[in-house]
């Protein structure tokens, strides 16, 4: 809402831009790749060894990192889908009025919340069958569904912990408000309280994607295909030539930053747009 | 409504007929009425088994379980293996046969069904720097020594030898990690160090120990598939009669070792 005044003191106030850090943007993130492939390569490349630079060798791989780097993507879209379906209705039970769906609640959260990922995904990996059999009907279970599993365990625990926060921090006079108004609880929750907590519970939901998604690169120990495992087996392919680490898991990481930065700038400007004005 | 009812009870227990008969039977005809054969390999051990660029498994390893599916007549799957979960993948079903580089010992025989004559063989060795000067095993006592996770020599090396391993996950890190002077170093199997040191840019190093725990590798099917046992028998001894692993070793770039040529004098 704006006046119409004169007075300084009663305009809105525009907030300033936030600095990144050291002023770098995503056009800077281009140089800085091209020093970590280009650098060591170059450094190689000088004893002029006939045989093909790490660049051209990089090349001749990137499409096959390319197909396992969206096989991490796929899993991190499922396990956060999974976990935030398992994870809305665990924080709704953190905030339920029954003593015991409350404290039960509590319970699996802080749980999986406070247990590593890597643990997690061991035990999704070699607690699960390779198949169940229902009925003499074969049902396979590969490896990159328990992956997912074992991720959404803890993605499941943070997004109840998310919902429950957004919750508590509407102010209460939300609930006595629309208790007033002869709103059920269940009601207040759908129509007054759950619409204001998605603005609040984005940006944390999309900083847990990013870190999930970074996260993926766990489901390598446990032997999926995912980006890591295959830059490992393309290593080796190579038969090891050391000065090919640094440019290969550099394009590791640039993948991983060219999806994830974008990401978090855009929170911040969500988490600028939805800010509360006090 | 009742004969839906009927219907799905049928269904059931045609289902459950069909569960029972492929649990009991002879995983030959499993694999025959699925019309593939899935073999798990290596896929990071150069030349044994490993990528090439479209992100297929090849090497000497493939090749002959494509031998054992062409025979059977049935498509080959390749599942990748690590050391740590191919003996697992095995006993689970997962897959029906494990031709993956693994080294036949007692133990190992009581999980899985290991198959005589053995197809392959190999032994310890170290790469190191020609001016560290290694004489003997005893010489590694106390020093830092790069390692690959899950080879059984790690634990020998460190034992008898006193050697500190540091175990990677690659052979390109342990590599690297060797140049970068890290370890003493590198213990691993002397097929793929003799490779190494006729490398130009690895001519300051040098594979300086005797052999030692020389020792076959076994493929393996799962236990108490004799079947199944029997052929791979028969093809393994067909490989070494017709010299077919010589020809794999040349086609992959490896020089003929000696197992492979006194296993091929042997069954000549």
């Amino acid at each position: 809402m704006t006046y119409k005044t004169d007075l300084p003191v009663m305009l809105p106030v525009t907030p300033r831009e936030a600095e990144p850090f050291l002023r770098l943007s995503l056009w800077h993130a281009i140089p800085i790749a091209a020093v970590c492939i280009v650098g060591p390569s170059l450094a190689f490349a000088a004893d002029g060894i006939a045989i093909l630079s790490p660049l051209a060798v990089l090349a001749n791989w990137a499409p096959l990192l390319l197909k396992g780097f969206v096989f991490n993507l796929v899993i991190s879209i499922s396990a956060m889908g999974l976990g935030t379906a398992a994870g809305a209705m665990l924080g709704l039970g953190q905030i339920s009025p029954n003593r015991a769906m409350r404290g039960s609640s509590w319970f699996v959260t802080q749980f999986f919340r406070n247990a590593p990922w890597l643990v997690l995904l061991f035990f999704a990996m070699f607690l699960l069958p390779f198949e169940i059999s229902i009925l003499g009907l074969k049902i396979p279970f590969p490896d990159w569904f328990k992956a997912i599993l074992g991720l959404s365990l803890p993605v499941m625990a943070n997004v109840s912990e998310i919902v429950r926060g957004a919750v508590n921090s509407l102010p209460s006079g939300q609930w006595e408000a629309a208790e007033s108004l002869a709103y059920t609880r269940r009601q207040t929750l759908w129509l007054i309280i759950l619409p204001q907590c998605v603005k609040r519970m984005l940006p944390p939901w999309m900083n847990l994607y990013a870190i999930l998604t970074m996260a993926t690169v766990l489901a390598s120990i446990v032997g999926v295909s995912e980006v890591m495992t295959l830059t490992g087996r393309a290593l080796s392919a190579e038969g090891g030539r050391p000065e090919l680490l640094a440019p290969f898991y550099g394009f590791v990481l640039l993948l991983f930053f060219a999806y994830c930065y974008p990401i978090a700038r855009f929170t911040v400007r969500l988490e600028k747009k939805f800010s509360v004005i006090t | 409504m009742i004969v839906d009812t009927i219907k799905s009870v049928a269904a059931v227990v045609l289902m459950a007929g069909i569960g029972a008969t492929t649990a009991s039977a002879d995983i030959l005809d499993t694999i025959k009425e699925r019309g593939k054969l899935i073999v798990g390999v290596k896929a990071d051990y150069k030349p044994y088994g490993f990528l090439d660029t479209s992100g297929a498994i090849i090497g000497i390893e493939p090749d002959l379980a494509t031998d054992v599916a062409d025979k059977l007549g049935v498509e080959v799957e390749f599942v990748p293996v690590v050391s740590s979960n191919r003996m697992q993948f095995l006993e689970q079903g997962k897959i029906d046969l494990m031709i993956a580089t693994m080294t036949d010992k007692p133990d190992r025989r009581k999980v899985v069904q290991i198959i005589d004559p053995n197809y392959y063989s190999s032994g310890t060795n170290v790469l190191s720097l020609k001016s560290l000067g290694l004489k003997e095993w005893d010489d590694l006592r106390g020093k830092p020594v790069c390692g690959i996770q899950g080879a059984f020599y790690n634990k020998a090396t460190s034992q008898e030898y006193g050697a500190e391993i540091v175990a990677f996950k690659g052979t390109a890190e342990a590599y690297s990690a060797l140049k970068a002077g890290n370890c003493a170093a590198f213990v691993y199997d002397d097929s793929a160090i003799v490779a190494k040191t006729n490398d130009p840019e690895w001519a300051d190093y040098e594979m300086p120990l005797p052999t030692i725990d020389d020792a076959p590798w076994g493929l393996a099917v799962p236990l108490g598939e004799d079947g199944f046992g029997t052929l791979m028998s028969e093809m393994i001894t067909d490989w070494h009669k017709s010299g077919r692993i010589l020809e794999l070793e040349t086609k992959w770039g490896v020089a003929n070792t000696p197992f492979a040529k006194a296993m091929n004098e042997k069954f000549k």
